[in-house]
């Protein structure tokens, strides 16, 4: 069960990581858990929603990937088609974890990004120090953290204003087929347009303004992903 | 005697008391200042009754009229989800004889009446299942012990339609807490030691022991059992249905759990016994059981033995409360400028927790109907009390229909209980026309109708009731209408089994996280 170990340098010495594999690591996933640091980089190609988590029914902050359970529609080719990957896509196979009240890097031991073969990028120099692709990692890991953190005092502060509301997408694709997608959560524009100078004030000040219309302009990208389905139905 | 009526005096302060006094001055904006007051006086020294702990789904739209969080209410009620009722041993007694109550209209209720089709299905062997398990998919949930949401869903948003179970003394706490610091209401602890009235009749104040004179323009009676304004001070007469009802004592016990992770039945458990039948609900830190029967067919000891078979070994350190059961009410509930609600409106036995719904029921009534003015509460009052005249009845009739198609003789309670004069009149007459047709919504044409078609559907024929459908065959050409919804429910239960969480899981959560409000 427990895969996920904490990296030591020595222990991890010769392991080496095949990034040209790090992108099918979300091959299947229908949404991906996004941080208000990369809203604006995510807008460009993806509708960012809330949705709950299933196990807490907290909600959480995700881009928009597909429509049907396991639909990555920027899956094609065997590649991920999209100028920006979401960085809980590219920061793999490598988690955060804690230990004893630390921080701590963990990998997923059972990764299949773990170069079987000599080729890869290494984490550790021959001296011990962390490569530059490790320390790209952490970085990325770090930007997750505390985004992560920051995303979470969003919502809340969101939810105090009433600012959140389900969305159902009722959605006619090329072949006539409908489907509906319940379970997805957006600014509440009209609650949004009531605030009162105070509210929005204290909006501005935590610089919430900005995600929250990105937020809502990222809307236009269901039309662009409802595309991607329909070329995918043209191509069957 | 055109007075407003602007100060509303509630005497009692038990779940009536609080649901009522909370229900009035939410409905009229008490706190932000309006002209009408609620004042609560509840005795220092009287302790409440608290054994109401099973609900109707009602209580989620009462909560939510309250402006109470689900959530909160969950951890400080120490409630559960109730999914309807599992009735054991009522019809043969043997060991596997059960059928359901679920608090879910059978599948496509309204479009078709499915007992026909599935009556003749039986007949032709197409299917095996009862009734419940054809046509609704709540039962097998409450089989397996699962709850009726997920923790993402909303609060008082369901997957399966629920009520709750939860603890009556804290449930009382919760509300008074509630009421007093977010709707206004105002709570004076004093004993009533005096009731004084004006030339009209009117009740013009209490007199208490701590607190003076308290004045209003308006009283409710939640006084419980006492009755201390309708029935001791306004003389209204109570009317006795033990005759048809015969149960008449209560034995109460609270039992803890075997383990903290043991399953929470997510519906109410009641296993006939030999004069009566044991209720058994379970709460998150313990369970409620009590064993209710007739005490002119078997001794208190008896009652108790068979109490203590039911629960086994954790018996022993349980203390036994004894209540005793009148079952009846008041011959009207409102009179003068006095409305009693609870206890001392009138009780029967708990088949069908139906004593907090009427709680509820008058508390929405006297909230939503205030009289402006003392002009006009005589008439509020006559409609009132034929109003709940009528549910009252309509009650008994339903409690006592459990009752009239058991089969078992094990001893004369059961044999006495089926003897047609103790049967209301107005239950035969529904029985004859069932002979030939299955209850249908226009069989019940009041708008207050407290049990729906659907609940007589599930006890006639979860009872082995046989209607016979001889004459009306040609009502049954569109069996493939019924197939689909036979096959929608197999669809909805397959659903509800693989995805929902046990009860104890859910509730584990929602301390651990919460429900979202959206």
């Amino acid at each position: 069960m427990l895969h996920f170990v904490a990296l030591n340098d020595a222990l991890h010495k010769d392991l080496k990581i095949n990034t040209a594999l790090i992108e099918a690591q979300g091959a299947y996933e229908r949404m991906v858990p996004v941080v208000l640091s990369e809203y604006l980089k995510l807008i460009v190609s993806y509708p960012i929603v809330f949705t709950k988590n299933a196990e807490t029914g907290k909600f959480i902050s995700v881009a928009l990937l597909g429509f049907d359970e396991r639909e990555n529609l920027f899956w094609s080719d065997s590649k991920w088609d999209s100028i920006y990957l979401p960085l809980n896509i590219s920061r793999q196979p490598f988690y955060v974890g804690d230990e004893a009240g630390e921080t701590i890097i963990c990998i997923d031991s059972k990764s299949p990004c773990i170069a079987r073969d000599s080729e890869g990028e290494p984490l550790f120099e021959p001296d011990g120090g962390d490569t530059p692709y490790l320390q790209r990692m952490k970085s990325q890991l770090s930007q997750l953290l505390k985004g992560e953190q920051e995303t979470r005092v969003f919502i809340n502060a969101l939810l105090e204003l009433n600012l959140i509301m389900p969305m159902t997408l009722d959605i006619s694709f090329a072949n006539q087929q409908p489907q509906r997608v319940q379970g997805l959560y957006t600014i509440n524009e009209e609650r949004l347009a009531q605030l009162d100078a105070e509210q929005l004030l204290r909006l501005k000040e935590k610089n919430y303004l900005q995600p929250i219309y990105t937020m809502m302009g990222s809307l236009g990208q269901i039309y662009a992903l409802i595309q991607k389905k329909n070329e995918r139905l043209g191509d069957a | 005697m055109n007075k407003p009526v602007t100060t509303i005096v509630v005497v009692g302060g038990g779940t009536a008391g609080w649901l009522t006094a909370g229900r009035i001055a939410a409905q009229h904006n008490v706190n932000a200042g309006g002209p009408v007051k609620v004042m609560l006086v509840e005795s220092p020294t009287i302790p409440i009754i608290g054994v109401g702990e099973g609900t109707w789904p009602t209580m989620r739209t009462t909560l939510m009229k309250l402006g109470i969080s689900e959530t909160e209410f969950i951890r400080e009620c120490d409630a559960s989800f109730k999914q309807g009722a599992k009735f054991a041993r009522w019809v043969t007694g043997a060991a596997d004889d059960f059928y359901y109550h679920p608090l879910m209209l059978p599948q496509g209720f309204g479009k078709t009446n499915l007992v026909g089709h599935w009556h003749q299905q039986r007949q032709q062997q197409k299917i095996a299942t009862s009734f419940s398990v054809t046509t609704c998919f709540q039962e097998s949930i409450c089989e397996r012990g699962l709850a009726p949401k997920l923790i993402s869903t909303p609060e008082f948003n369901s997957v399966a339609n629920y009520a709750y179970h939860l603890n009556a003394g804290k449930f009382s706490q919760f509300l008074q807490q509630h009421c007093c610091e977010k709707l206004g209401v105002q709570h004076v602890l004093a004993d009533v030691i005096g009731i004084n009235n004006n030339g009209h009749g009117d009740i013009t104040s209490v007199t208490t022991a701590q607190a003076g004179n308290i004045s209003g323009d308006m009283f409710v009676d939640c006084t419980g059992f006492s009755s201390l304004l309708l029935g001791q001070h306004l003389q209204v007469p109570f009317i006795d249905h033990s005759n048809t009802l015969l149960i008449d004592r209560a034995l109460a016990v609270q039992i803890p759990y075997a383990h903290e992770d043991a399953p929470i039945a997510s519906h109410t458990i009641s296993t006939a016994q030999e004069a009566g039948w044991i209720w058994d609900i379970g709460l998150q830190h313990r369970r409620g059981i009590g064993h209710v029967y007739s005490s002119n067919h078997i001794s208190e000891e008896r009652a108790i033995e068979q109490l203590k078979n039911y629960i086994g070994p954790a018996f022993n350190n349980a203390s036994v409360r004894k209540i005793p059961i009148h079952c009846g009410h008041r011959k009207i509930f409102w009179k003068n400028n006095c409305v009693a609600v609870g206890l001392s409106a009138g009780f029967l036995e708990p088949l069908e927790a139906s004593a907090l719904v009427l709680v509820e029921l008058s508390a929405t009534f006297i909230a939503e109907q205030l009289p402006a003015c003392r002009a006009v509460m005589d008439i509020t009052a006559k409609r009132f009390n034929e109003t709940f005249q009528y549910r009252w009845q309509r009650i008994i009739d339903f409690l006592k229909l459990h009752y009239i198609l058991s089969k078992r003789t094990d001893n004369p309670f059961w044999i006495d209980n089926r003897n047609p004069a103790t049967i209301p009149h107005s239950l035969q007459e529904l029985m004859e026309l069932w002979r030939y047709q299955a209850p249908g919504d226009l069989d019940f044409t009041s708008n207050n109708e407290v049990f729906p078609a659907a609940s007589y559907q599930y006890v006639l024929y979860g009872m082995g009731f046989e209607t016979d459908f001889g004459f009306s065959s040609h009502l049954l050409r569109d069996t493939d209408a019924a197939r689909k919804q036979f096959e929608k429910n197999r669809k909805n239960i397959a659903h509800a089994v693989a995805s929902l969480p046990s009860n104890r899981e859910l509730l584990k959560k929602i301390h651990q996280y919460g429900l979202q409000t959206i």
